[in-house]
């Protein structure tokens, strides 16, 4: 079993400051794939942490997408999934908490799912801070850490806007 | 068929918590109570297309599971073939990574029954993400031979300037100071081991003076036949590193002193 990362590792994975490459904007641009839009771009965090942005966007519904925030783990192939904010396109159960809801919802890596047996990131809380996937991209970007190159300190799309 | 007697066929066939929504004109968001491992619903939408109802996850089942997996990956070995087992006996049409079930004669219920099972059954091929060990054999190479070998005596990833600048044909670590150089190659997989024999070759058909030596991360991987055609060019092999440490430095160790 994989190792379980505690709520302090985790939020210190999450403010760890991941600088964003100069050409970023270009790098987050998703691809076509069947059915959906994609694209990754890995960074070395401050301390050294790999990590990954991972984007995915339905080529059917604007309204279902995902953003995400992995940790890959130095000993494994398998990234560890720190924050997913999602669109409103499914349901979504916390399955501890018995809570159901059908809402734009940020999944957050917990350390009680984990020792429970579910997937690190199986917790989601509904939110109203995004309602498309730039939305949803750029509140990832301000929460997690992520610093802007040196000569774009303004706004994080405001020319390219991102598809 | 009214949206109401839709759903009571949905419930009857399915389970009481089916419920639907309307999202515009004509599509409807269908709400079950089966998840995905993470806790998301399945993503399902009836719609009426070209005077039929369709069920359709609008894409939203591959690209979930290509949160863990690559794209291409669902295309091809064993989660390819349950795939298609799984769209083929439930009757669901794969267009374009949109997975959709043309509703047979208002038979909503079984309909919506059939395009669960599917979605459920091809969402098994996440248990075939394996976690997988980063393997440290080249670095434990690398170790091994800055620990055994003196620093004047070897050149990592090494190529002929002469014949090839553009590096095409590297050595893993050539050791120099002897009347023919010993050319070390650290084979992790059958694509090295490809390019292990090419290489040598190239070095015969370039007439260079070398002996050669490749080390293994495990030798019983590797492809039988990709390993025949190796070892007809290469002059001595030792299975893996780690149990043949001290053979591997006592061989080198006699040949810098030849």
């Amino acid at each position: 079993m994989a190792e379980v990362l505690t709520d302090t590792k985790i939020a210190a994975l999450i403010a760890e400051a991941k600088p964003l490459p100069e050409d970023y904007i270009r790098r987050v641009q998703t691809k076509p794939k069947r059915g959906h839009r994609e694209r990754e771009l890995d960074l070395v965090g401050a301390n050294g942490s790999g990590f990954r942005l991972i984007l995915r966007e339905s080529s059917f519904n604007a309204l279902d997408f995902s953003v995400i925030l992995a940790w890959l783990p130095p000993q494994s192939t398998n990234p560890f999934r720190l924050r997913r904010y999602n669109g409103r396109s499914h349901e979504h159960t916390n399955a501890l908490e018995s809570q159901k809801f059908y809402q734009f919802h940020m999944h957050l890596a917990t350390e009680r799912y984990q020792q429970s047996g579910l997937r690190e990131d199986a917790f989601a809380e509904p939110t109203t801070r995004y309602h498309d996937f730039a939305g949803a991209l750029r509140c990832l970007l301000q929460d997690c850490g992520f610093e802007l190159p040196p000569n774009r300190q303004s706004g994080l799309f405001e020319a390219e806007g991102v598809q | 068929m009214t949206i109401e007697t839709i759903q009571t066929d949905f419930r009857r066939k399915v389970g009481e918590s089916v419920r639907l929504a309307g999202e515009g004109v004509n599509r409807y968001r269908v709400f079950t109570p089966f998840l995905f491992e993470d806790g998301d619903h399945l993503a399902v939408v009836l719609k009426y297309e070209d005077g039929r109802w369709v069920l359709s996850d609008e894409g939203h089942t591959y690209m979930h599971l290509t949160y863990d997996l690559d794209e291409k990956d669902l295309q091809k070995g064993n989660r390819q073939k349950i795939i298609t087992n799984a769209l083929s006996v439930f009757s669901v049409e794969d267009r374009e990574g949109e997975l959709r079930l043309v509703i047979p004669e208002e038979q909503f219920g079984d309909g919506l029954f059939s395009f669960i099972q599917a979605i459920l059954k091809i969402s098994d091929v996440s248990y075939l993400t394996r976690e997988r060990v980063r393997s440290t054999f080249l670095e434990d190479f690398h170790s091994f031979m800055e620990a055994t070998v003196p620093v004047a005596r070897r050149t990592f990833d090494w190529r002929d300037a002469q014949h090839d600048p553009a590096g095409k044909y590297s050595v893993d670590c050539r050791l120099n100071g002897m009347l023919k150089p010993i050319m070390v190659f650290a084979l992790p997989g059958d694509d090295r081991v490809r390019d292990a024999t090419i290489s040598l070759l190239q070095f015969e058909r370039w007439q260079i003076p070398h002996r050669s030596l490749a080390i293994f991360e495990d030798q019983e991987e590797v492809n039988r036949k990709v390993l025949a055609r190796f070892s007809d060019v290469c002059e001595k092999q030792f299975s893996t590193l780690g149990a043949n440490k001290d053979r591997i430095a006592a061989y080198l160790l006699e040949a810098m002193q030849a």
